[in-house]
């Protein structure tokens, strides 16, 4: 990622920045909305049990990480280009990581907030498996496809095996792109739990008539985050090494 | 694998991409210990035969092969053929000067380290290898401080010849080298062509060339191939000025290619 595309990042999570601050002046000058935020029956009544499933959600997130990771690595190193199983599972993921995070983020504010009332592992794991697993997959797949070929004949023309090739050349000279990819999708996480935080703190603050909740500045937090991850991921991809 | 006068014996090997055969009925002896120039128009199957001795084609999938290659006297189709012993003998020299992205040092040491035991070679044993290597291509001198220099930053030349060096404490029968000098200037290519003859002897040479100068200039034998036909095997000099076949002497004439 070059120095204008990180600017575009800026740009842009400034603008979600400003929509989602716009959307909470908005949403807290209106009253149409009732309900609760349910976790096992009992009624959410803080922002805190919001970020408990946060935080719980950071161990999920590193195995659906390592799964993105096997899964790019068993479709670019093992999986033949030319076999129909590549070109299905390529077609799926591309489908899913083009899709903006954004889209993601409002359905599973529908299906969670809106629909079910309830919070639960099973859907923020399934909401985050959308916003990670396409992207990071697609990003590590790009980044083992762009070693040269000359790298890999070599090596194996000295002998060397795959699992030689994969953790002598195509770990070391990927890595820094690889955390790139993987700093971008925490950072599309992030985004949408700040839309996630505006919308579902928004409605327990309606519906107990309790206005003390600091919405605002916990978005601004998980914005802040999310920058700061979308700046670590473009300085890892200017540091490849190959 | 026991030897004889031929490093590489091929009987009716042919070769498909897919549907599209690439060599046909390809019968060849290469003699030991000698330079052995493989000339053709683009196209004609010349690095796909380099690339059937060391079994690298095999990597691309799609690739069917029929009939018999025969490396020091053995069928490296075998069963019992491991690959990673045939690619310890028959060492491999790209066109394009592909030295592993790490240090100088690590890639004179990157076979050997994968033909070893783990942490078999002392660090006396391993400077010693890199020195009797790089002085074997005459680069000592010049590396000798830079040897922690990430390969690849390297001048192509120096490139090209490490790529050589890091082949030798492998200790092969056979280098195979696919236009090793198409990317060097012309004093890159004498310094390969000159490293060449030292070694010959020592190692067989099988070298892919489009530059007739060239391949008359170093080779002992030469092979004349045209789509995926092999049409004349010969000593350099008989190939070049009293040719058999009308193709060849087309070729080497420069009517056409």
């Amino acid at each position: 990622m070059n120095r204008s595309n990180l600017l575009y990042n800026v740009i842009a999570i400034v603008i979600l920045a400003l929509v989602l601050f716009m959307f909470w002046n908005f949403a807290a000058s209106t009253s149409y909305v009732e309900g609760k935020i349910t976790s096992g029956g009992v009624v959410i009544d803080t922002l805190s049990t919001i970020y408990g499933y946060l935080y719980g959600m950071i161990p999920i997130c590193c195995v659906l990480i390592l799964f993105s990771l096997a899964v790019a690595f068993y479709l670019e190193e093992w999986l033949s280009h030319r076999s129909w199983q590549y070109r299905i599972i390529e077609r799926i993921i591309a489908i899913f990581a083009c899709i903006p995070s954004l889209v993601y983020g409002l359905f599973c504010v529908y299906f969670i907030v809106v629909k079910s009332q309830q919070l639960s592992y099973l859907t923020l794991t399934i909401a985050v498996f959308f916003l990670v697993v396409p992207v990071t997959i697609q990003t590590t797949q790009k980044v083992i496809q762009g070693v040269d070929i000359s790298v890999r004949e070599a090596a194996y023309a000295l002998g060397a095996n795959r699992m030689r090739v994969i953790r002598d050349h195509v770990i070391p000279n990927t890595i820094p792109t690889i955390l790139a990819g993987i700093f971008t999708a925490i950072s599309r996480v992030l985004a949408i739990a700040a839309l996630f935080i505006v919308i579902c703190g928004w409605k327990i603050t309606e519906s107990n008539s309790i206005h003390s909740f600091d919405i605002p500045n916990n978005v601004i937090v998980l914005l802040s985050s999310a920058l700061l991850f979308s700046i670590i991921s473009c300085l890892f991809e200017k540091k490849k090494s190959f | 694998m026991e030897t004889n006068n031929f490093s590489i014996e091929t009987e009716n090997l042919s070769l498909w991409y897919g549907d599209f055969q690439a060599l046909m009925d390809v019968s060849v002896k290469i003699p030991d210990g000698k330079i052995t120039g493989l000339i053709g128009p683009s196209g004609c199957g010349k690095t796909t035969l380099l690339r059937c001795f060391n079994r690298v084609n095999e990597r691309y999938g799609n690739v069917t092969t029929k009939g018999e290659i025969k490396i020091l006297g053995k069928n490296i189709y075998d069963s019992d053929v491991s690959l990673l012993e045939l690619r310890k003998t028959v060492g491999m020299v790209f066109q394009r000067p592909n030295p592993l992205p790490i240090s100088v040092y690590d890639n004179i040491l990157f076979g050997l380290r994968i033909h070893s035991q783990f942490r078999s070679l002392t660090r006396t044993q391993s400077d010693e290898i890199v020195e009797e290597a790089l002085t074997s291509v005459f680069l000592w001198d010049d590396l000798k401080d830079k040897l922690k220099t990430r390969a690849t930053s390297l001048q192509l030349e120096q490139q090209q010849k490490l790529c050589i060096a890091r082949l030798l404490p492998l200790k092969p029968k056979i280098i195979l080298m696919d236009e090793p000098c198409s990317a060097l200037d012309a004093k890159g290519t004498l310094a390969v062509e000159e490293l060449m003859s030292v070694l010959a002897g020592t190692y067989t040479f099988l070298i892919v060339t489009h530059n007739m100068a060239q391949a008359r200039r170093i080779s002992d034998e030469c092979i004349y191939m045209f789509l995926g036909e092999l049409i004349e095997h010969r000593e350099t000099q008989a190939l070049f000025e009293t040719p058999e076949h009308p193709k060849t002497a087309d070729y080497v004439q420069m009517r056409y290619g």
